[in-house]
């Protein structure tokens, strides 16, 4: 328990930090949002509105410390303000719309990586210099070091347009709306193949190599002589011995990944026009949206740590050594 | 000035296109399993991609930023009194029959047309007009020379200016009118996303509106219902010109306005009978533009001189890829070729690439080379500088990059830095630049241009942040001209004093123009016929621009197609 507490203590620093920066980093960008909205407007502006839009859009021109604590009590109630690059909705609006397509496509995407490569992984060290363990590594590690616009574009062309296998772009076809039918979810489903899949193709060596070479240091582990010795199955020896003791490396990084999936695969939304939080969040620096961003970035910064805060626990739960100290 | 003048754009559009060419390259156009494509039943909507809108959100206020609006707001929902094509230079009566302006110049009147009506059925009044431009000037500002906008009976309105002021005619003329019945209702007009929107365009009704796409369908109280031949148009989300332009080019949308690198090869080529592209010159002038508050380009001998050293011809092919040609000594873009002083474009030699008589000129006014072949400035200090460009620009950056190699054949160095156009722009507003290229200023008529050029009224002191003028430079002479053409009370008048201001230019050189921005814009007539093109500019090809209302309404569907 006091493991706990003092980790929760450390996490609540990491937040004020990281909050600060957020509060940070978007003013020290040069201009403003209204001379980027001018700047980009295509027609439709003209000089004399700016100072109009910049009162409408609420930027103000108060002390740094002031925006700051305000800043900081909207964070802390949940008050996330008025997005400018999508005014009048408020931010959390815009975030709402945009992390469930995020979620879905991360979410899958990591899971698949995660069971398979583990599982790969696992296998090739069991088997060490096997057909698995000579062949995949390097096949995965190029396929990993893949440019990722590349590949998608690679994956796009031939499983969209060429075979017509899948569908090319957005997260389910025109005419369709979102509900709990099975035209949609299947719909939506198909849409999610390819952008799942090439985030897979490039992720999955890492997981792989990860678990192998955590693998091969506990099977040469005394405790698995021994278990052999006793005769249990290898199955078992396979996964209740070696396995569960390799596994916490990749626990700690599937936590962190878990974190970061909120913050959206940005290539994949460019290549396949995927809703999702990345180019949202791209869309919002180039625009200088400030308070789009600090959402963005806040939602992330929230996941991450509370991902992190997640696998500690699943550690004290795993690993029997953590409790004792 | 009107909010529909076009401003300094910055264009983030040709993002990572030799991806994208190779991709374009490599598509067929076998059409494989799309919704879309190739239906012919008379029904069909017209498809529209926007690169630059990854979702959508329902807001269809016409008096939102263009950026954050849903497109078509301003295009197919509201309909302005006219209608200013700059391909050929004429203005449409649209909302309104006619328009007059007064004796001394303080008092313009619009005439509205009989019988339009709203798509709730209520007519539109001069009430309506009156109440639009009353909302605009408070919520948005604007429109500094105009007194009052008033209804006078049903249908006309008179607008009473506080100055003189010619260009004014068609800056009134482009506002969108709104309601009042439905806007007098709303309570925070400029909060508000107007979800259903009452309007009196071609196409009102929104439906199926979904984050990535959404549709509008006719609008059953249209005023020229004889124009509503296609059923509906639809809209399309994309994340930037790869998925739109990959989209487009298998034959799944119809209209697009993005950049497409080599159009002929890896778009028309494809199906050379439907497939076409047009790129009138009539986008903004494209400028190198230089600080003259920086020795040495407060000397405009500097910078007629550094001019001459470029090679327009291989910026415009080259960096271009040939979609415009180079610019004249006038400054004028080929949407003002009415005004253009051919007889002055062609005499003067500051336009036109000769880098001997750029050295010459460079020696005269006191830049001479020194033993390294370089030249110094009058400080002593190497005459080296900087062009700044965005680095989302490439066709840009080439541009600066064959510039720089001009330059180095005169003996002047430059560097192109290309940082994020965020970090450029911010350099332009507050004068912290050597040099950089822009878009210049655009409206109906070339006032605007002239005026944010050279009129002394749009400059502001380094430090202070401008959105026009960066190059900071003024001339009392210009202010003059400027004056007059706004109190011309007709077109011959307006025309003496834009030949007297295209020769200042010629003279002064605030700016170095080098080639007027092409207006993008591809169709394929599979499904819809009846495109402006060169032969028959009726519009441009703009479908988020003033006259795509003119598009919008001279489109037929193909019925029935034989494959």
């Amino acid at each position: 328990m006091r493991y706990i507490l003092r980790n929760l203590g450390f996490y609540l620093l990491a937040f004020w930090a990281s909050i600060t920066l957020n509060f940070m980093l978007p003013r020290f960008m040069p201009g403003d949002p209204v001379s980027r909205m001018f700047a980009r407007s295509q027609s439709q502006m003209q000089p004399e509105q700016i100072d109009q839009l910049r009162r409408l859009f609420g930027l103000d021109h108060r002390p740094m410390w002031q925006q700051y604590l305000d800043y900081v009590k909207d964070v802390c109630t949940g008050h996330m303000g008025i997005s400018i690059s999508r005014f009048p909705t408020p931010v959390s609006e815009v975030i709402a719309s945009q992390i469930g397509w995020t979620l879905l496509l991360g979410g899958t995407a990591l899971v698949i990586a995660v069971v398979i490569g583990n599982l790969l992984g696992i296998l090739a060290a069991w088997r060490r210099g096997g057909v698995l363990d000579s062949v995949f590594p390097p096949l995965l590690v190029f396929a990993g070091s893949f440019p990722y616009f590349w590949l998608a574009m690679g994956a796009l062309y031939l499983f969209g347009m060429t075979l017509g296998w899948f569908p090319m772009r957005h997260a389910f076809d025109v005419g369709f709306s979102p509900d709990l039918s099975w035209a949609f979810l299947s719909n939506a489903a198909s849409h999610l193949v390819l952008p799942a899949l090439t985030i897979v193709l490039v992720s999955i060596g890492g997981w792989m190599l990860g678990m192998r070479n955590t693998m091969i240091a506990t099977v040469a582990e005394d405790y698995i002589t021994m278990a052999e010795a006793k005769g249990l199955s290898p199955s078992r020896i396979m996964f209740r011995y070696a396995a569960r003791n390799a596994m916490l490396p990749s626990v700690t990084n599937f936590g962190m990944a878990l974190g970061f999936v909120v913050g959206g695969a940005l290539l994949t939304e460019v290549v396949f026009a995927y809703p999702g939080v990345g180019f949202q969040l791209l869309a919002a620096v180039q625009g200088l949206d400030y308070p789009l961003m600090q959402g963005i970035f806040l939602t992330i910064t929230a996941a991450v740590l509370v991902a992190n805060f997640l696998v500690d626990l699943v550690h004290v739960r795993l690993d029997p050594r953590v409790r004792v100290r | 000035m009107a909010p529909t003048i076009r401003v300094r754009r910055f264009r983030p559009a040709v993002l990572a296109a030799p991806v994208v060419a190779a991709a374009l390259l490599l598509t067929g156009c076998s059409g494989t399993g799309t919704n879309a494509a190739g239906d012919t039943s008379g029904d069909q909507l017209l498809t529209i991609p926007r690169e630059d809108f990854a979702t959508f959100t329902r807001n269809f206020n016409p008096f939102a930023p263009s950026q954050v609006v849903a497109p078509l707001t301003t295009q197919a929902i509201y309909e302005a009194m006219l209608v200013y094509n700059p391909a050929n230079g004429k203005a449409t009566p649209w909302l309104a029959t006619s328009w007059e302006t007064s004796a001394d110049g303080r008092t313009v009147t619009f005439t509205l047309r009989d019988g339009v009506k709203w798509s709730d059925g209520k007519p539109l009044t001069a009430e309506d007009v009156a109440y639009t431009f009353a909302l605009q000037k408070k919520l948005l500002g604007g429109y500094e020379y105009l007194k009052s906008a008033k209804a006078e009976g049903a249908d006309k309105v008179v607008f009473s200016l506080t100055k003189p002021y010619s260009p004014g005619l068609f800056e009134l003329g482009k506002q969108v009118i709104v309601p009042r019945h439905v806007w007098e209702k709303v309570k925070d007009p400029a909060k508000d996303t107007n979800p259903n929107p009452v309007g009196t365009g071609p196409y009102t009704k929104v439906a199926n509106f979904q984050s990535q796409s959404y549709e509008l369908r006719r609008n059953p109280e249209y005023w020229q219902p004889k124009k509503q031949q296609i059923a509906g148009i639809r809209v399309l989300g994309f994340s930037g010109n790869d998925s739109a332009n990959l989209a487009f080019v298998n034959g799944e949308a119809d209209w697009t306005q993005s950049f497409i690198p080599d159009v002929q090869k890896s778009f028309v080529d494809k199906d050379p009978k439907h497939n076409a592209y047009w790129y009138p010159r009539t986008g903004s002038m494209v400028e190198w533009t230089m600080n003259t508050t920086k020795a040495p380009f407060d000397d405009p001998k500097v910078r007629k001189a550094l001019s001459q050293a470029v090679d327009r011809d291989s910026v415009t092919e080259v960096g271009m890829n040939g979609y415009t040609e180079p610019a004249d000594c006038t400054g004028l873009s080929g949407g003002y070729d009415a005004w253009r002083d051919a007889a002055l474009a062609a005499s003067c030699t500051w336009t036109k690439h000769d880098a001997v008589a750029a050295g010459k000129a460079l020696d005269e006014a006191g830049y001479p080379k020194g033993s390294d072949g370089r030249r110094k400035l009058k400080s002593g200090k190497p005459f080296t500088f900087d062009i700044s460009v965005g680095s989302a620009s490439s066709d840009w950056l080439s541009v600066a990059n064959i510039i720089k190699q001009n330059l180095a054949e005169v003996g002047v160095t430059a560097h192109v830095k290309s940082p994020d156009w965020a970090a450029v722009v911010s350099g332009y507003e507050t004068g912290d630049y050597d040099t950089g290229i822009v878009w210049s200023d655009n409206g109906a008529t070339p006032f605007q241009f002239y005026r944010t050029t050279m009129g002394t009224e749009s400059v502001k002191p380094v430090g202070t942040k401008t959105v026009s003028n960066y190059h900071r430079f003024g001339d009392k002479k210009a202010d003059r001209l400027l004056n007059e053409f706004a109190a011309a009370p007709d077109e011959a008048g307006q025309k003496a004093k834009v030949d007297a201001l295209q020769k200042l230019f010629a003279e002064d050189a605030p700016v170095v123009p080098l080639f007027p921005g092409p207006e993008w814009g591809a169709y394929t007539d599979i499904r819809f016929t009846g495109w402006p093109t060169a032969d028959n500019p009726y519009a441009t090809l703009t479908n988020r621009g003033d006259t795509t209302v003119l598009v919008l309404t001279s489109l037929k569907p193909v019925k029935n197609r034989q494959h």
